[in-house]
């Protein structure tokens, strides 16, 4: 089943065309990677897909579930289950962990016309993604991403997903700043959030290790706005070795 | 006396200062009282109608009501009765709550609080109704006495003007709190003074701007004696059309060695027609002294914003919780945990009618 269409997207930044026409399709039960070199609009697909104002959609269209995403505002995309991880995350002085994902999961149930949970529920949930993804249990209590490391931010951008449990990840390089160890725990995190037949993933990422622990279904070559090949797995290694020049051209 | 008999903008202590909104505020047609609310707390409990003291609404336990010296500054000279609080050595106090409402006019009242050696007492004040409230009180600790006071300004129109004089004997420790989280104008003017040697002073606080009004302290440090410490730490946010203005000096004497000043002063515009001044001001004559001070004007920022959304929070929500953690650090200096949360619950009533 078709879980996300994008249609000739084409996007802009300060009247700066970035997307030019870039056309793809998800369907649930299935991991998708978007690589590409610099530049050529990865993370500014992410932002668009999460509504990020500052990037104008100038022409084309994107459905989710059947409804057209760019109508919604970002906090209504998240209720409808899309989850946008950061490359980098964002610092919040004098708002906990706790509070913020509380309050971003209850605010998500309140659209959805669920119950909120109460603060014990939502910390046994908190706690478990926590222990899952190794991020000590103090750093749920601390300012969000406030003195965090580089590796830090990233667990905790999955324990956020895993808290939300959305239905469709948009990953922007959660592998920069990893070590090895970091890069399996987030890989493994990956896998057992989101690789569910009724889920899908948009792994965006600029080189080819992330994909030795989340093994994609479909590889996109994503150069100067727009998808110029796909292919399965193996395409992400030919890429690795030859390079995007040779394999995106 | 008129409204009008106080200094001009020309001069640099009253320069921010509305004197317009306090003529304004004192020329309100009368309004209904408001219900005046306490705190669930032990000890005093003073109600004071347009500075009358209602009796029949007080309990007034080691607090009396009388003529009061009138000092000479601008606005603390008006009052002529008030409340007084006196401690001998040692002695531990409930808290004092003091209501004060007003019903449109003005209003004057000073107070007394005089502490004796190692004494402790806790003040805490709040302001409903609408006028202009003037009030002007004066502070004076023994060695080793402790005060904290926590005021907080929920008028629904008016002015309210605070004069603070506030001396510290040797070791002695005043800390002070105010949030101005209503719909009046206001002039919080204080000075300190480090008598002793080793005084511990704090004194900051929020001043939550909307509409077209304007607020502004004006706040004086200064250490006369040898390791001293003060901390003036203040959050302005500014919404409409408003002017919030934060202006914080230090001095510290030519024999305070040691001194450890710091100051912090953060604005904050949640609209770009909203207007934030601060300023710093350092005037030391000691040579051994660490004096901190940072002062940043700013709105909030755009990527937390769309973090947030982006997780699933509203705009408005997520502006509200930006804003909150904004001023959150100046209240949390209020040790009383009921007191802390009542501020804070001020707090976000005022972001929720802002937002």
């Amino acid at each position: 089943m078709t879980m996300l269409t994008i249609d000739n997207l084409h996007a802009e930044i300060d009247g700066k065309p970035i997307l030019k026409g870039l056309t793809l399709q998800v369907n649930a039960g299935e991991i998708h990677a978007i690589m590409g070199p610099n530049g050529a609009g990865k993370s500014t697909l992410g932002y668009v897909l999460g509504g990020r104002p500052g990037y104008e959609v100038t022409e084309g269209s994107v459905t989710f579930d059947g409804e057209d995403l760019l109508d919604k505002e970002p906090h209504e995309r998240a209720a409808a289950g899309v989850f946008l991880g950061f490359q980098y995350p964002v610092e919040i002085p004098g708002v906990s962990n706790v509070q913020f994902l509380r309050e971003s999961l209850n605010a998500q149930r309140a659209v959805r016309g669920e119950k909120p949970l109460s603060g014990a529920e939502f910390l046994k949930v908190a706690r478990a993604q926590a222990d899952a993804l190794g991020l000590q249990q103090d750093m749920l209590k601390r300012p969000v991403n406030v003195g965090f490391s580089g590796g830090e931010k990233k667990r905790n951008e999955m324990v956020q997903m895993g808290i939300i449990d959305p239905k469709f990840a948009i990953l922007d390089e959660t592998d920069s700043g990893l070590d090895i160890d970091a890069l399996r725990v987030v890989g493994d995190g990956i896998n057992r959030i989101m690789r569910r037949p009724d889920k899908a993933v948009l792994l965006i990422t600029h080189y080819q290790r992330l994909l030795d622990y989340v093994r994609p279904d479909r590889v996109h070559v994503l150069a100067d706005g727009r998808i110029t090949r796909s292919g399965g797995a193996e395409l992400a290694h030919q890429l690795e070795r030859e390079g995007y020049a040779e394999v995106a051209a | 006396m008129s409204v009008l008999d106080l200094p001009s903008n020309r001069e640099e202590a009253w320069r921010w200062a509305d004197l317009g909104g306090i003529a304004a505020a004192a020329a309100l047609a009368p309004v209904a009282r408001s219900e005046a609310q306490f705190l669930d707390l032990p000890g005093a409990k003073l109600l004071f109608v347009d500075g009358e003291l209602d009796q029949g609404a007080s309990e007034l336990h080691r607090v009396s009501v009388g003529a009061i010296a009138p000092g000479d500054h601008p606005l603390g000279r008006r009052a002529a009765r008030g409340w007084t609080l006196r401690l001998d050595a040692r002695a531990v106090a409930d808290p004092v709550q003091i209501v004060h409402v007003a019903t449109g006019a003005e209003n004057h009242l000073g107070a007394a609080i005089e502490l004796g050696d190692d004494s402790v007492a806790q003040v805490i004040e709040g302001f409903v109704g609408a006028g202009w409230s003037n009030r002007s009180t004066s502070v004076r600790l023994g060695r080793g006495a402790r005060l904290s006071r926590a005021v907080r300004l929920t008028q629904a129109a008016g002015f309210v003007s605070l004069r603070d004089e506030i001396v510290l004997g040797e070791a002695a420790s005043f800390v002070g709190t105010v949030l101005a989280a209503g719909d009046q104008g206001a002039r919080v003017d204080a000075a300190l003074t480090l008598a002793g040697e080793g005084g511990y002073a704090e004194f900051g606080g929020a001043l939550l701007t909307r509409d077209r009004l304007k607020q502004e302290c004006a706040v004086r440090v200064r250490h006369a004696e040898p390791n001293g410490q003060s901390h003036q730490l203040w959050r302005a946010v500014a919404a409409g059309q408003s002017q919030a203005s934060l202006a914080a000096a230090v001095e510290v004497a030519r024999h305070a060695q040691k001194t450890d000043g710091e100051q912090s002063l953060r604005g904050l515009l949640l609209d770009r027609t909203a207007t934030v001044n601060l300023k710093p001001e350092l005037e030391i004559f000691a040579d051994d002294v660490k004096c901190a001070h940072g002062a940043t004007v700013g709105e909030l920022d755009a990527r937390a914003l769309f973090y947030m959304q982006s997780r699933g929070i509203p705009a408005a929500r997520a502006r509200a919780l930006l804003t909150h953690a904004f001023v959150a650090d100046a209240l949390d200096r209020i040790a009383d945990e009921t007191v802390r949360a009542a501020f804070a619950a001020d707090a976000a009533a005022w972001l929720e009618r802002a937002l």
